[in-house]
């Protein structure tokens, strides 16, 4: 009973793996029988409704019936037979060899029979001892044989298995003998003592291996010094070796390496380079060991100078004037070849211009001009000298009224000195300047707007160069009386001046040439880079400087070349000192401002600025940026200029030049920014209002109510036909007197007028971008269309007049031709929103595109889930199905065994071993046989 | 087995109410389009009365984009198909899959989707579109999948992604907007002219046909407030069907490109309804 049992427990272990080889066997059997003889009546179709090239269709043809059928197959061979087992307590299990395997036949079966056999017997042979006992081991071995080799499987897939098993076990095995392979032998040798031959042998192989090995570092060894004495021929050939040896070694250095060259020439094949071999000549055994030693002697390298930080480039400069100032000194001490040292010094002094030119890189190519005229001779020079003297005592007057101020910088002794000017007698000069301005505005239109105040500078210092020559030879003329004039030297090293005063009495005596080269000792020598106070000083002097110019620019006659020259100082200074500049312009300008209020309040005064300011506002507008949107100077400096134009009242003819004069200086500083000025635009249509007869000005009073201006008689209104136009020159107008009679002339009004005209054309080119261009100049254009119409025009200002009216009204045409009728309600149109759609690269049917991956996975084996579900489902329920059908066949026999025993038990009530698969059934009869009772 | 058909039929339901409230959607906005539309009425009543005031500066009116006649573009004989070439799906195109289309039996120069790309993005690109106009937009492939494509889709412009767009909507049946359940591109079920609108006319186009027109006059000549529904083929070589059109057009001496050809017509309507 026992055994028994334990042979089921087995007996299932093995149904279900044969259960799994059944399950695709006869499968795979019925697809491959069935194929040939198919029958179209158990097949079905679906109809494609997409379809889709080379996309193959599993299921697309079903056959039903077969596939039914072969379903009950499988189930009665193994859910039925579960089934019937189910109730059993023990079953039989046949193990005859091959006897569960339906594919073999019966002869199959005995050889299978006799292999088992005869593998029996070699496996007993192994282990026999003796022949007597054979009989007896081999009944007990095939007694035990059973019991012992229940585990070896009977059936052929099984053994095919265990076979299978056992090569690939064994295939592991050589892989791993053979990886062992070398490594096994090796071990071995290692472990047994060596012979004496294999000991010999190793030994020379060791030898031959060492100089295999000798040889091969020999051969390296060759071609490295190879190497080196290339690289060091090619060293002594490069400069880098010369520069750090004496001239005599580089020779023999190179002497050497072509011995070696020709050397290694010949060593190596001696037909190559024939030429170099005739320098081998002399080969001294030594003579590279010499040069090693001597070279390990020499010094070692020079290095080059440093490039220099700007700081000590500065305090360099500073020594250096130091050193000439001591110079100086002791020629000054010595002072017994007066003349001779003179002219060396002199020399000198134009050795140092040049220098300086030399070093300074903002060379704007004046220099030639005046290089010479310091070599002018002694009596152009003394000339100059007294010239300067006098400047130089006026200052010094206004220096001494400064110093009881004490003021940095003095407004109030600035405008004394103005009126002085205006009392003091006017000279004539002669030669015109007056086409600054104009050359201004041209080269401003040719040039590009950076390039404009370099060339305009230079355009100035050239003119300036020429007048002051002219200048000197007419005050030449006039000073017949030289004073006598001790040359007064400057001195190289000048502390920067605190006062006006101090710096006055340093140039007192000094050409404008040496005023500058003073100032720029001084910069040097108290340059903020080499020590920080002097940043203090430099500040205090860049006062003085302004003053100074200021001053200058106040006096009559003009030294307008000084002006010029000082510019330049002037901008450099304020671009090191920045926020003081500012500070200082910033001063002036409220204090001029102040003034001119003042001015304004006593009618009778002209308010005019005087030429100082106008100077000083040329000034500013050079250094600083003036296309800023805004500027700490640069916009209450151009506000000033507006309000002059705006409030002033123009009395005589005087003020319409330098109200035109401050017209374009406006246009200098506009142009590159484009702000609207209109105080400019109207002043301009005023004066020219001012040209037209009295009888149709007075028609336009609109415009007079922007100004101040009440009255402006015709000012510009040519009377007579025979006018010359000149260019004016602002400077020369300024030193005429108010009441001059040229102011009164129509050579002046028609010189006037072009002059208006340029500035006008100007603005009409910097303001030809603003939309509201025609309402603006439209009016002028009209007016200049009147103008033209006067009488007494001459006929090259009436050309000019048709052509800037020209181009106003050609300007507008085009903004005209660009404006838009004014629109109500006016929306942009919005175009419709587009979307993006949404898609995937590569979509697959049936893929999830969800971007989180968890919750994707997740759909994923949920659906899995359902569809095993599913599965799982019908399968269940086909199986109940099968078996339900099952019962229905087998129903009637099995319902008569259960009423048999069911009246067993009501007979017998003792018979208690009911089958417990009956009690419920039997329930129910009671339950049935109770309910007959009663009915 | 019923219960499980039972349950499917609940889900088809359900769908449908989806889809119902997708449109009761649209027709909410429509109301809301309508609500502003009064306000924008009585916009208009307050600045004309504005306008009185300020007598010699014209009006511009607003939006004029409502309840103006439209045109409807249907490109046919798009050669739109896919296939399972190796293990992946994808569009048939002459350049890439010309073996594999021989090896197949079909004609390799047939298979042109470039061609309804260009269409569509220049019915897209088109002024029409962008100032509203365009109501809508049918692609029938030559297999005859029809599906629609909303006026307001950003097609993409590269040819690669257009065949990703066209592969997933012939395997989806339908593409949605980013971020939205809006329905962009849908395949619908044929006929196409079940969705046109009752006044409209059919315009085909061919090189083949008799009746050679300026295409500018010949929209100028059509009725200002009539629905315009031009029919454009997609193919490579071969006409289009001219079951449905009432009118069958040649537009130039020279066989056209689709693209041209249809912003040909476009610029003729925007030069009509001087769209700028």
């Amino acid at each position: 009973m026992a055994k028994t049992t334990k042979a089921s427990k087995n007996d299932s272990g093995k149904k279900k793996k044969k259960k799994k080889s059944s399950k695709s066997g006869p499968k795979a059997k019925d697809m491959k029988l069935k194929a040939p003889n198919e029958n179209p009546f158990e097949s079905i179709w679906s109809r494609r409704k997409f379809d889709i090239l080379g996309k193959k269709r599993k299921g697309e043809q079903r056959r039903i019936g077969e596939a039914r059928s072969s379903a009950i197959q499988k189930r009665k061979k193994t859910l039925l037979k579960e089934y019937e087992q189910s109730a059993k307590s023990s079953m039989f299990v046949d193990k005859r060899i091959g006897e569960n395997d339906e594919g073999l036949g019966e002869f199959d079966k005995a050889i299978m029979r006799s292999q088992r056999e005869r593998q029996v017997k070699l496996k007993k042979n192994k282990f026999n001892l003796s022949d007597d006992d054979e009989e007896d081991f081999e009944i007990g071995a095939s007694l035990g044989r059973d019991d012992f080799d229940e585990e070896v499987p009977f059936d052929e897939d099984e053994e095919d298995y265990g076979r299978d098993d056992k090569s690939a076990i064994l295939g592991q095995l050589n892989s791993h003998g053979s990886q062992n392979a070398q490594a096994a032998p090796v071990e071995a040798e290692e472990n047994r003592k060596k012979s004496k031959k294999e000991v010999m042998e190793e030994i020379i192989q060791k030898s031959k291996f060492f100089k295999a090995q000798k040889a091969k570092d020999r051969e390296e060894n060759d071609e490295l010094t190879e190497q080196l004495d290339k690289d060091f021929t090619s060293l002594v050939n490069s400069k880098a070796l010369l520069s750090l040896t004496q001239p005599d070694k580089i020779n023999a250095l190179k002497a050497l390496v072509n011995a070696n060259i020709s050397v290694g020439n010949v060593k190596k094949d001696e037909v190559a380079d024939a030429p170099r071999k005739g320098s081998i000549g002399k080969e001294k055994p030594d003579t590279y060991e010499m040069l090693v030693s001597e070279m390990a002697l020499d010094i070692r390298a020079r290095p080059s100078n440093r490039t220099k930080t700007p700081e000590e480039i500065a305090q360099e400069e500073k020594e250096r004037l130091e050193l000439l100032e001591q110079e100086r000194q002791k020629r000054m001490t010595a002072a017994d070849d007066g003349s001779d040292e003179d002219d060396n010094a002199s020399d000198d002094n134009s050795k140092l211009v040049k220098d300086r030119r030399a070093i300074s890189g903002d060379d704007l190519g004046d220099d030639l001009e005046e290089v010479p005229r310091n070599k002018l001779g002694w009596i152009g020079e003394i000339l100059r000298r007294e010239e300067s003297e006098l400047e130089s005592e006026d200052a010094a007057s206004n220096g001494d009224s400064e110093s009881e101020e004490d003021d940095g910088e003095d407004e109030g002794s600035d405008e004394y000195d103005e009126e002085q000017g205006k009392t003091e007698t006017i000279k004539d000069w002669e030669q015109s300047d007056d086409d600054i301005i104009d050359t201004e505005v041209e080269d401003d239109d040719e040039e590009s707007d950076n390039d404009a105040k370099k060339v305009l500078k230079i355009k100035d210092h050239k003119k300036v160069s020429v007048k002051g020559k002219e200048v000197g030879t007419s005050q030449t003329k006039k000073e017949k009386t030289t004073v006598k004039h001790q040359q007064s030297e400057l001195p190289y090293t000048i502390e920067a001046p605190k006062t006006l005063e101090e710096f006055t009495s340093l140039i007192d005596n000094c050409s404008d040439d040496q005023v500058i080269e003073a100032i720029r000792r001084i910069r040097t020598f108290n340059a903020i880079t080499v020590a920080a106070e002097n940043k203090k000083k430099m500040q205090v002097f860049y006062g003085v400087l302004l003053q100074y110019f200021a001053v200058l620019s106040n006096k009559k006659p003009l030294n307008f070349k000084i002006l010029n020259l000082l510019v330049k100082p002037l901008m450099e200074m304020s671009a090191a000192t920045p926020y003081f500049a500012a500070i200082c312009a910033r001063q002036r300008l409220q204090r001029t401002r102040t003034q001119f209020c003042e001015d304004l309040k006593n009618t009778g005064k002209s308010s005019w600025p005087s030429l100082k300011t106008i100077c000083l506002l040329r000034l500013w507008s050079m250094i600083y940026p003036c296309s800023d949107f805004r500027h700490c100077v640069m916009t209450p400096a151009i506000l000033l200029m507006c309000e002059y134009l705006m409030r002033c009242p123009i009395i005589c003819g005087r003020d319409i030049a330098t109200a035109s004069f401050l017209c374009s200086l406006l246009l200098s500083v506009i142009k590159q920014s484009q702000k609207f000025c209109p105080e400019a635009i109207v002043f301009i249509q005023t004066l020219l209002m001012a040209a037209l007869d009295k009888q149709e000005q007075s028609k336009n009073l609109q415009l007079n109510n922007l100004m101040e201006i009440k009255e402006l008689g015709p000012l510009l209104c040519i009377r007579s036909s025979n006018v010359d136009m000149d260019s004016l020159d602002f400077l020369e107008l300024m030193d005429l007197p108010e009441d001059s009679q040229y102011f009164d002339s129509d050579n002046y009004r028609a010189s006037m007028l072009v002059t208006v005209l340029e500035t006008l054309q100007g603005f009409v080119n910097v303001y030809e971008e603003l939309i509201s261009f025609p309402e603006i100049f439209m009016p002028i254009s009209k007016l200049l269309c009147k103008l033209a119409g006067e009488n007494h025009i001459p006929d090259a200002l009436r050309e000019k007049i048709k052509d800037v009216s020209q181009l106003i009204d050609m300007k507008a045409q085009e903004h005209h031709m660009l404006r838009q009728p004014l629109k109500m309600r006016k929306k942009k149109l919005v175009p419709i929103r587009m979307v993006n759609p949404k898609f995937e690269e590569n979509y697959v049917k049936g893929r999830d595109y969800d971007p989180d991956r968890e919750r994707a996975e997740m759909k994923k084996l949920k659906k899995r889930i359902k569809r095993e579900a599913i599965g799982v489902a019908s399968e269940l329920r086909k199986d109940k199905d099968f078996l339900f059908r099952g019962n229905w066949e087998r129903g009637r026999a099995r319902r008569e065994e259960d009423e048999i025993s069911f009246w067993l038990l009501l007979e017998n009530p003792t018979f208690k071993s009911l089958p417990s698969f009956g009690k419920i059934r039997c329930r129910m009869l009671e339950v049935q046989r109770i309910e007959r009772a009663i009915a | 087995m019923v219960r499980s058909y039972k349950v499917r039929g609940e889900k088809r339901k359900k769908k449908e109410e989806n889809y119902d409230k997708e449109e009761i959607e649209e027709s909410i906005v429509i109301e809301k389009r309508a609500k502003t539309e009064e306000h924008t009425a009585a916009d208009t009543e307050a600045a004309e009365r504005v306008v009185d005031l300020l007598s010699g500066i014209p009006v511009v009116a607003a939006d004029q984009s409502t309840n103006k006649p439209g045109v409807i573009f249907i490109i046919e004989r798009a050669s739109l198909e896919i296939a399972k070439v190796g293990k992946s799906y994808q569009l048939l195109n002459s350049d890439e899959h010309s073996n594999f289309l021989k090896k197949n039996g079909r004609n390799p120069s047939d298979y042109r989707p470039d061609i309804a790309h260009q269409a569509m993005l220049s019915i897209l690109d088109s002024r029409v579109n962008k100032a509203g106009r365009l109501k809508a937009l049918y692609v029938r492939t030559e297999k005859g999948v029809l599906f629609e494509v909303k006026p307001h889709v950003r097609i993409p412009r590269t040819f690669k992604r257009f065949a990703g767009i066209m592969l997933q909507l012939l395997q989806k049946l339908s593409i949605t907007a980013v971020g939205k359940r809006e329905k962009l591109l849908r395949v619908i079920k044929n006929p196409v002219t079940q969705y046109l609108p009752i006044d409209c006319q059919k315009i085909g186009f061919s090189h083949s046909s008799e009746k050679l027109v300026d295409i500018q006059d010949y929209v100028n000549g059509i009725n200002n407030d009539m629905n315009l529904v031009f029919v454009v083929g997609a193919m490579a070589h071969g006409k289009i069907d001219k079951d449905y059109v009432e009118d069958y057009l040649s537009i130039s001496d020279y066989p056209l490109s689709a693209a041209y050809c249809i912003s040909m017509i476009t610029n003729s309507v925007e030069r009509k309804w001087k769209i700028l």
